[in-house]
């Protein structure tokens, strides 16, 4: 059955080359739309990981950039027992030479042993290090200027994460005096073994005015989060539809135009289920062939994007086996439902009406 | 063998066949002529299950049409269709394009059937690597590659010179008198004379 449906394909080679197309972009837009997000999403998670068990931001705040949390609760939390560490840091964005937005953190001390340093240390005052991508576009690589207060590069460092490999890094007390803010963030590290909820309650009774999660809590129900995993599981959506309407209807006229075709196999005594079964292998056959061009297609593509100067490391995704597994269902889904249609519409005409086209 | 009762089919809103009546014996040989448009090919597709028709009632060996459940399984053991166009798969050898109608056949089976039309020596090519005649006869060699009871066979000769028209009707005669019921369209009248009846179909009616 594969070995005709590969011969079929191989006769019929505009409309296999127009399918595969149409598949080939819809399985690559899938991908990257899925992997840019879940890239975005995995980022931010891993900056939050690897700081600690225990988030606190500002109460009722919706987004951490936004949030205000008093650094001054770093020295209470610490002396609650079981509490290892609490470290905080300042989220800001502003311009820096050309580039229109560029992350800028700052650290306390303690948290600062999270970058691995290409040279330099913790940034005094009116000093700042750079992430290594960052360092890459600019043209003054030793001054930077950051919402109007300049800053002599003190050091480099390199991150995994391409938000912080894109990013500023400069003290608390600077952060603080250019947004505005104590810390936008406190992370606390629980003593090993120690349970996490008793120190949630303890903590929040420092303040009213601070929300406390765990961090994997806070990952789970971060609203940023998920509308990017909405939004793009609603465009990927769209982009499966798109590709289904394009197969069904590539599929409707190839499979018109090989009426004939069909109206003799019914004629000579062939089972309607084969003829359905053969349509639908060439329709395997496209699916599987489009799903490794699209997998490598969009592999390369978010190469160069990651390593694109212009988007500064901050888009980045990965194919994970997990995505690649449920594109690939789904692209085997999108051929069968876009063959099979049209595939059991001939099956049921009168063979005669197959063979003789219109005249029925 | 087969009964036609009453038989009524309309395209669109044509007639094409009104109220057409008959009955084929078994082993017999018969022609069905008439013009072109008479309706002789809309009848022979009713009468091999390629067409359903609009009214009456069709029977096979005493049964209904109608009450067959697998039509295809129905088709490759009884029925074998000949069209006048050859109607050969393109991209599919003579040889794989007669395992479409009988997946199991053995090469020696295929061969020793084309050999015996002639086309032996083209097992292996492509339709469009050999000639108009050697089509058909290979549309004829699929067409008996399940040795069917009955062989229908619309305008068959139609595409060809006379001498490879008189070889098909031998073949036919052949084939009938070992016992296949062949029904055949045409509008030759001295090839429809080589069959044991003519039918003669006009405006829709026997």
């Amino acid at each position: 059955m594969f070995k005709n449906a590969l011969q079929a394909l191989k006769i019929n080679r505009l409309k296999t080359f127009l399918v595969y197309l149409s598949l080939t972009f819809s399985i690559v837009s899938i991908f990257l739309i899925h992997s840019i997000a879940n890239g975005i999403i995995d980022m931010y998670s891993s900056m939050l990981q690897t700081d600690g068990d225990i988030i606190i931001t500002q109460a009722k705040i919706s987004d951490t950039f936004f949030s205000n949390v008093d650094i001054g609760l770093i020295a209470k939390i610490k002396k609650i027992e079981g509490v290892e560490d609490a470290s905080a840091f300042v989220i800001g964005a502003s311009p820096v030479e050309s580039l229109p937005i560029v992350a800028i953190y700052g650290v306390t001390k303690n948290r600062f042993k999270n970058y691995e340093l290409v040279s330099g240390s913790y940034p005094l005052k009116n000093e700042a290090i750079v992430g290594e991508s960052i360092l890459y576009n600019l043209e003054d690589k030793k001054n930077i200027t950051v919402a109007n207060k300049a800053f002599k590069i003190s050091g480099v460092f390199k991150s995994e994460i391409g938000f912080e490999n894109g990013g500023v890094v400069i003290n608390t007390d600077e952060a603080g005096e250019i947004f505005n803010k104590s810390a936008s963030i406190v992370m606390v590290n629980a003593v090993v073994g120690k349970e996490i909820e008793p120190l949630l309650a303890k903590i929040a009774k420092l303040d009213k005015n601070i929300a406390v999660k765990s961090t994997d809590n806070f990952i789970t129900n971060y609203n940023q989060f998920k509308i990017i995993k909405t939004s793009s599981t609603v465009i990927s959506f769209i982009a499966f539809i798109m590709g289904l309407i394009g197969i069904v209807s590539i599929m409707s006229i190839t499979i018109h135009q090989r009426r004939s075709e069909f109206g003799i196999k019914r004629a000579i005594g062939v089972k309607m289920s084969n003829i359905i079964g053969g349509i639908v292998s060439e329709a395997i056959v496209l699916g599987v062939l489009s799903f490794f061009s699209a997998y490598l297609l969009a592999t390369l593509l978010l190469f160069f994007i990651k390593n694109s100067a212009h988007l500064q490391g901050y888009v980045n995704g990965e194919i994970s086996l997990t995505l690649a597994f449920g594109v690939f269902i789904a692209s085997l889904v999108m051929v069968v439902i876009g063959s099979i249609l049209p595939a059991i519409n001939a099956a049921k005409t009168d063979p005669i009406v197959l063979i003789q086209g219109n005249r029925s | 063998m087969i009964n036609a009762q009453n038989i009524v089919h309309y395209y669109q809103k044509d007639v094409a066949l009104n109220g057409v009546s008959l009955e084929i014996q078994e082993g017999e040989f018969v022609a069905i002529i008439g013009e072109s448009g008479s309706g002789k090919s809309t009848l022979l597709s009713i009468l091999s299950t390629l067409l359903t028709p609009t009214e009456g009632e069709l029977s096979f060996e005493g049964i209904a049409y109608k009450n067959i459940v697998d039509i295809d399984s129905f088709r490759k053991k009884n029925i074998g269709f000949i069209f006048q166009f050859h109607y050969l798969i393109e991209y599919l050898s003579l040889r794989e394009n007669i395992r479409i109608a009988k997946p199991k056949a053995s090469d020696t089976e295929i061969e020793k059937l084309l050999s015996l039309l002639g086309i032996g020596k083209y097992a292996d090519k492509l339709p469009n690597e050999i000639s108009g005649g050697e089509r058909q006869r290979g549309a004829i060699a699929r067409a008996l590659i399940n040795s069917p009871k009955v062989l229908f066979a619309d305008e068959p000769t139609g595409n060809l010179d006379s001498k490879n028209a008189d070889l098909v009707f031998e073949l036919f005669k052949k084939l009938s008198e070992n016992g296949t019921t062949i029904i055949v369209t045409t509008h030759n009248k001295a090839l429809a004379k080589k069959a044991d009846r003519i039918i003669e179909v006009k405006d829709g009616t026997v």
